[in-house]
């Protein structure tokens, strides 16, 4: 009896010895990320890839459904001194951590890295990461605004697909064909397009129009919108209240205009590369992307998200292993391959990862046509609450009938505050 | 009182002044302190003495968020109290309906914040929304709530209207305290159901109705934050349902303004304990008539 308990003892010792040897082989990191049900999925899908091929690192993924929500967390457990070692961040969000001295800088880590090297990235994308001189935080995506567009409406309604290189005028012509009011109730069934009145819808318009945003973009004091800017932003108006191919007010607080296109009642929605995974779940109608209509020269605005590593990280080694893990070809791919990004790595953005003929949209080139001409908007520690703020001011024009000269004077009287006291 | 029986009842209320002390004083002065730095939780705060309550003079969203709950405050307190004190007089009596009409009015009060606003964002949906649906159906005008600035204002409002089970329990032990036989004096008396009421109920209900009152008021420059983070952003653009609350939440948590947002809600508290001393001082002035003419 007393020789079995002391076999159990060994055994109850070994197996607590061992457990501890091996739960101190493993680092165990976390990776906020924000994004909906379908772009997380692609995050997790790449977080366990990057699981499965070592076993030093354990990531642990911390999703967050809303953008706010992810810098509330981030900002009190960088306070309560446990920050997370990476997050995921816009490159227009990023710049209130980074002058804040709460992140680590990656360029060194870059520099010394066999797995990554910077010139195998878009030159586009990495730019707006840069802080002080400095690569910041490394991008994952170099997505765009472009044109989505529902194949089967403009099909019924007799309308040319949008080619290539086509311009405002050509658009809102075809939004209107596609606008219609099958029930003759006087409200539209159908609308041709959809966009949210906000800054960077309308930034690529105006610089399209050959105008400008704010008075010096490296280091801008405010808006300044000019009169081509002034001009584009007009017409932008227009697209409600005097062509009428978007929806009102009312009808895009009842149904969001991602919903609206995917139930087949939207001829066209200009967004991101985000919604590709939710509308490859599109079964109903044939839909594609098209590049952003012009005014003249071709322009759009860069979307593009980096993993940014904290400064209070205690796991630095580990977070950039990672790093190098999902910024790689394998996770690129991954993600490519979800529909959620455009690849910031220029050999999978070229590959069949993410222009496969058989994954929808058929045109996936046309993130790529883009690249040359995007833009983005100023990086600046204060931009979120600039954004709000002209956001608000640019929506109530939107639906209300504004004048986009009194609009744009109204922007930059009720940024200047925030604009003075931004960091860059 | 002797003095162990003052012990005892220190000792007793021992728990709740730590818990006050620890959850709501330690805070309340921490706030104050930080409403003095500019602080962003990352790098160290700097004092910056009185800088963020001057900047709050300045600022425009501000002035528009403080109309916005004093508006709030004084339109939805009122109709609440109205709301609590009308169905506690419907629902006083012991009864199978009233029993249940009492269960029904409390519910609201008892569901998260977050999922009672998600609800209303259905309610509210100006094509969709059962509202609106039934009053198309009854040939009314149909809202356009959350478009416009108006109709946002009073959803919000409305939001608030059925949450209103704590002073309606409170409204209900009070008018349970008043007695039959006053009530019946009165009438013998000659006083019709409004003189019974003005007379008798009221009079005796009128320390509780205080309570309701008070406790409402500072409830309501608390109470808009779900609804206009969650149902309403704050909009209808630019700042139509921006609030105090809401103010504070972006400067901090958004924009890690966290001494600003502080400062913002030093200026909440005293706006709050300034509307309750007004509120005690009519209330004693109205006691005293009271006296005098009674």
């Amino acid at each position: 009896m007393r020789g079995s308990l002391v076999l159990v003892l060994v055994f109850v010792v070994m197996a607590v010895g061992c457990g501890a040897g091996s739960n101190d082989q493993v680092t165990r990191i976390t990776v906020m990320v924000a994004g909906d049900p379908e772009e997380v999925e692609a995050y997790r899908a790449v977080v366990d890839a990057f699981d499965r091929s070592q076993e030093e690192v354990d990531a642990e993924l911390l999703p967050f459904a809303e953008r706010d929500e992810l810098i509330l967390r981030l900002s009190t457990s960088i306070a309560g001194g446990q920050p997370p070692d990476l997050f995921l961040m816009n490159y227009r969000y990023y710049g209130q951590f980074a002058a804040r001295g709460a992140l680590e800088a990656v360029g060194p880590h870059l520099r010394d890295s066999a797995a990554l090297s910077s010139k195998d990235f878009f030159e586009t994308a990495m730019t707006p990461f840069e802080w002080d001189g400095e690569q910041m935080c490394l991008p994952q995506n170099v997505s765009s605004l472009v044109v989505y567009y529902n194949a089967d409406l403009f099909e019924t309604a007799g309308v040319a697909l949008p080619r290539d290189g086509w311009t405002w005028d050509e658009m809102v012509s075809a939004a209107d064909e596609l606008t219609r009011d099958d029930d003759g109730d006087g409200t539209p069934d159908v609308y041709g397009l959809g966009v949210d009145p906000e800054i960077v819808r309308i930034a690529p318009f105006v610089w399209s129009n050959g105008g400008s945003l704010v008075d010096d973009e490296a280091s801008p004091t405010g808006f300044a919108f000019d009169a081509p800017a002034v001009v584009a932003m007009q017409r932008f108006f227009d697209l409600r209240t005097v062509d009428g191919v978007t929806p009102t007010d009312a009808e895009a607080e009842a149904e969001d205009l991602e919903s609206r296109f995917l139930n087949g009642r939207l001829g066209m929605l200009m967004e991101s590369r985000r919604v590709v995974p939710t509308f490859r779940t599109i079964e109903a109608f044939v839909w594609d992307v098209a590049g952003l209509p012009s005014f003249g020269s071709p322009a759009s605005v860069l979307h593009s998200d980096a993993y940014c590593m904290t400064a209070g990280s205690d796991e630095k080694e580990a977070a950039w292993l990672f790093m190098e893990f999902v910024l790689g070809p394998e996770g690129q791919r991954i993600t490519a391959e979800a529909g959620r990004t455009v690849p910031s790595l220029r050999s999978i953005a070229e590959s069949r990862a993410f222009l496969d003929p058989d994954a929808d949209p058929a045109h996936a080139q046309v993130f790529l046509d883009q690249i040359p001409f995007l833009r983005a908007v100023p990086v600046v520690s204060t931009w979120p609450e600039i954004e709000d703020t002209a956001n608000g001011f640019l929506e109530e024009a939107y639906y209300g009938g504004g004048r986009a000269l009194e609009v744009a004077v109204e922007l930059a009287t009720q940024t200047r505050d925030q604009f003075a006291r931004a960091e860059r | 009182m002797g003095s162990a029986e003052r012990r005892i009842l220190w000792l007793m209320a021992a728990p709740f002044i730590v818990g006050v002390c620890g959850l709501v004083v330690l805070p309340a002065l921490g706030s104050l302190s930080m409403a003095l730095a500019e602080w962003d939780l990352v790098r160290s705060p700097r004092y910056v003495g009185l800088a963020n309550f001057r900047e709050l003079i300045e600022d425009p969203v501000f002035r528009i968020s403080l109309r916005n709950s004093l508006w709030y405050a004084v339109t939805a307190v009122p109709l609440r109290l109205v709301g609590a004190l009308g169905l506690a007089l419907l629902l006083h009596r012991r009864g199978r309906l009233q029993a249940a009409g009492r269960v029904t009015v409390l519910i609201p009060t008892v569901i998260p914040d977050a999922a009672y606003a998600l609800l209303w964002l259905w309610i509210l949906n100006p094509l969709y929304g059962p509202l609106n649906l039934a009053l198309g159906a009854a040939g009314l005008p149909t809202p356009a709530w959350f478009s416009q600035p108006a109709p946002t204002r009073w959803a919000v409002v409305l939001m608030g209207l059925f949450q209103l089970g704590e002073g309606f329990l409170i409204a209900l032990v009070a008018r349970r305290q008043v007695r039959e036989e006053l009530l019946e004096i009165a009438a013998i008396s000659g006083a019709g159901a409004w003189g019974r009421f003005i007379r008798v109920t009221l009079p005796v209900m009128a320390p509780a109705l205080l309570l309701i009152v008070a406790r409402d008021t500072i409830l309501s420059l608390q109470a808009t934050f779900a609804p206009a983070l969650i149902v309403t952003e704050g909009g209808p653009p630019p700042y139509s349902t921006t609030y105090l609350p809401l103010f504070a939440y972006r400067n901090a948590f958004e924009y890690l303004r966290y001494g600003y947002a502080s400062a913002s809600t030093v200026v909440m508290l005293a706006l709050t304990a300034s509307i309750l001393w007004l509120q005690y001082r009519l209330f004693l002035r109205w006691t005293a008539r009271v006296r005098r003419s009674g």
